[in-house]
């Protein structure tokens, strides 16, 4: 276990707020609740997937570039209706439109592509501009009427002329039917032509131009289901290697697989366990060990794992344990059965790495994010809040008070909000930019520059 | 413990139902988590329950007889306290009473296959399934619980005296 020291100084990065969107009232529409946040590959978009269905996708600006250290802001782009609600007749079940995740693919050409999920389906959209339009018809009217083809007298070749900016979501494939259960991930692979989503009990492989049909690759439903004993919590393609992808267990174990090995990779490559500590037992073990979130590396020479307590970054090479484990909240051990109660056990937080793969972040309650610097051996608690929404304002490291007396400026465990969480939290592919989403906020912190 | 135990068997239970309501259909995930922890949970209440039950069937009055001293002193060999295999084979017996009880299951089982045809549950989540007739059995030895008072009078506790070898309740004497 990396023993931490907290603190700042030195060559610590000091974060400051840069913007905040969505509405500020404190009674949130559930529609509004923020479900995903991803930056494309070049960081220029940054996208939000809603319960309501719908993604927002933010564009950073690049006219001021120039000027200053002080990145630009991130602007709205497209709004689109991704996913709408829909009712399986057979099982008479709803499906919630819910934004599960959204993925990028690298941008080929001048069009952007996202994968967009729900519980059931998984849908390609084309995200194009359109900043010109053909004028000059010769058997059309600028409106579009007709014209009277006794008026024509001469032929004229249509030009394009220059139009305010639009930007359009088109979807270009819907991927349905291939799930029984609740997708919980999509992963696009290295080769940029296929992509893999995972349910509870399976993963299937997809290719991105193929709607119709797709591979089972992962299968780990029993035959009796009354003997299932874990379900599939996470599933990521590797950066680099096209072959190789793992997921992540409710059991709290990664497995790794080739599929060069077989077709159907249901035997592992590699088994990541890390055994139990048997002084932590208790009613709810099985719970906070089970994996909310599983990342590689950009490297890809390791991964992360988040599950309820902690964060624990992996070797690929060494199955047995992780090389460093953080905890994020410990103070919440001793209040398990609480948060059992009030369901915020089984909250999934999500992790993620910036662009060198040295520091790690993920998010807490009370709008709390931790930032856990790898090679300095530090961690910082930072809180998302509009009380420090002044432009460029830094934001002071938080500290949470376990027990004992509280210090200034400490906020003891009961006085935590469990209502405000922050479950989706990205970092810029390139800069020490990062977005941080609260139920139904989106903010957006900068590294400081001097 | 046993108290912790039940109180969370209980909220497990109330939350797997709840779960049946939800908007999205059935999440698998959630449901094998309440299940698992509502079992952990269960089996220790059990073994509480059994241990308890074990010591009262030991207070119970019984005068020592002469006439029956020469089998207590055969069957001094078994052992006076419960080894933990013995509560869970106990603990299997029980069940298998409850589960031979068709009269008094019956009832609820059409009673929840009704619910489960309104809410239209996916057949394959047997799981699920399982735990619903466990949380009916639990549902009814709650009920029992709080309908009961301690003294062993009612029909489950005799039920669970009934299940019990005659030999080791000669030793318990």
């Amino acid at each position: 276990c990396a023993a931490l020291r907290s603190g700042g100084g030195g060559n610590d990065v000091h974060w400051c707020f840069s913007q905040v969107k969505g509405a500020i009232d404190d009674d949130v529409a559930e529609a509004d609740i923020i479900s995903t946040v991803e930056f494309n590959h070049s960081g220029e978009l940054l996208a939000t997937g809603d319960k309501g269905g719908r993604v927002v996708i933010f564009q950073q600006e690049t006219e001021n570039k120039s000027q200053s250290q002080w990145r630009s802001e991130y602007n709205v782009y497209s709004t689109f209706q991704s996913h709408e609600p829909e009712f399986d007749y057979l099982k008479s079940l709803e499906i919630e439109e819910k934004i599960n995740k959204i993925r990028w693919l690298p941008q080929k050409n001048a069009a952007q592509f996202l994968l967009s999920t729900n519980d059931k389906t998984i849908k390609l959209w084309k995200i194009s501009e359109r900043d010109k339009r053909p004028e000059g018809y010769n058997l059309k009217e600028e409106d579009g009427r007709y014209r009277d083809a006794a008026t024509i007298t001469t032929l004229r070749v249509p030009v394009f002329r220059p139009m305010d900016l639009m930007v359009e979501a088109s979807p270009r494939r819907v991927f349905a039917n291939a799930h029984t259960y609740h997708i919980n991930s999509i992963s696009v692979n290295s080769d940029n032509e296929t992509y893999l989503s995972a349910d509870d009990l399976r993963i299937n492989l997809w290719h991105l131009e193929i709607t119709d049909r797709s591979f089972n690759i992962v299968d780990i439903k029993p035959a009796n289901m009354e003997e299932l004993t874990e379900v599939i919590t996470a599933a990521e393609f590797h950066p680099h290697q096209c072959n190789t992808f793992v997921y992540s267990s409710s059991k709290g174990t990664i497995r790794l697989c080739d599929m060069r090995a077989s077709a159907l990779c249901d035997k592992h490559s590699k088994l990541f366990e890390e055994p139990e500590d048997p002084s932590n037992r208790s009613f709810f073990s099985e719970i906070i060990s089970s994996i909310s979130d599983v990342k590689f590396s950009h490297n890809g020479r390791y991964m992360m794992t988040r599950d309820y307590l902690s964060v624990k970054i992996w070797d690929l090479n060494m199955e047995n344990r992780p090389v460093e484990t953080y905890q994020v909240h410990e103070y919440l051990r001793s209040k398990l059965c609480s948060l059992y109660e009030n369901d915020c056990i089984f909250d999934k937080f999500e992790c993620c790495w910036n662009g060198n793969d040295s520091v790690v972040m993920t998010g807490s309650y009370n709008n709390f994010f931790r930032m856990l610097d790898r090679s300095q051996r530090r961690d910082v608690t930072l809180e998302a809040s509009r009380e420090s929404c002044k432009p460029r304002q830094v934001l002071k490291p938080r500290r949470v008070c376990a027990g004992g007396k509280r210090k200034k400026d400490e906020i003891s465990v009961d006085s935590l909000d469990f209502n405000k969480k922050i479950l989706h939290t990205a970092w810029h592919p390139q800069e020490n930019i990062i977005a941080v989403a609260t139920t139904n906020n989106l903010y957006i912190f900068q590294e400081k520059v001097n | 413990m046993d108290v912790e135990a039940k109180r969370i068997m209980a909220l497990s239970i109330s939350k797997l139902y709840s779960l049946r309501t939800q908007r999205g259909g059935l999440c698998l995930h959630r449901s094998l988590l309440l299940s698992m922890t509502m079992r952990a949970a269960r089996d220790i209440y059990h073994t509480a329950q059994l241990l308890r039950d074990a010591e009262e069937e030991q207070v119970v009055p019984c005068a020592p007889d002469a006439a029956i001293e020469e089998p207590m002193e055969i069957s001094k060999d078994s052992p006076q306290t419960l080894t933990p295999k013995e509560v869970a084979m106990k603990h299997q017996e029980p069940k298998e009473t409850v589960e031979d009880d068709k009269e008094n299951q019956c009832a609820s089982e059409r009673h929840s296959r009704k619910r489960r045809s309104k809410t239209a549950i996916e057949p394959d989540f047997l799981p699920l399934k399982k735990a619903k007739m466990d949380t009916d059995e639990e549902k009814q030895h709650l009920q029992g619980e709080v309908l009961r008072t301690n003294n062993g009078n009612s029909c489950r506790q005799a039920e669970t005296l009934t299940a019990f070898p005659t030999n080791r309740a000669v030793v318990a004497c």
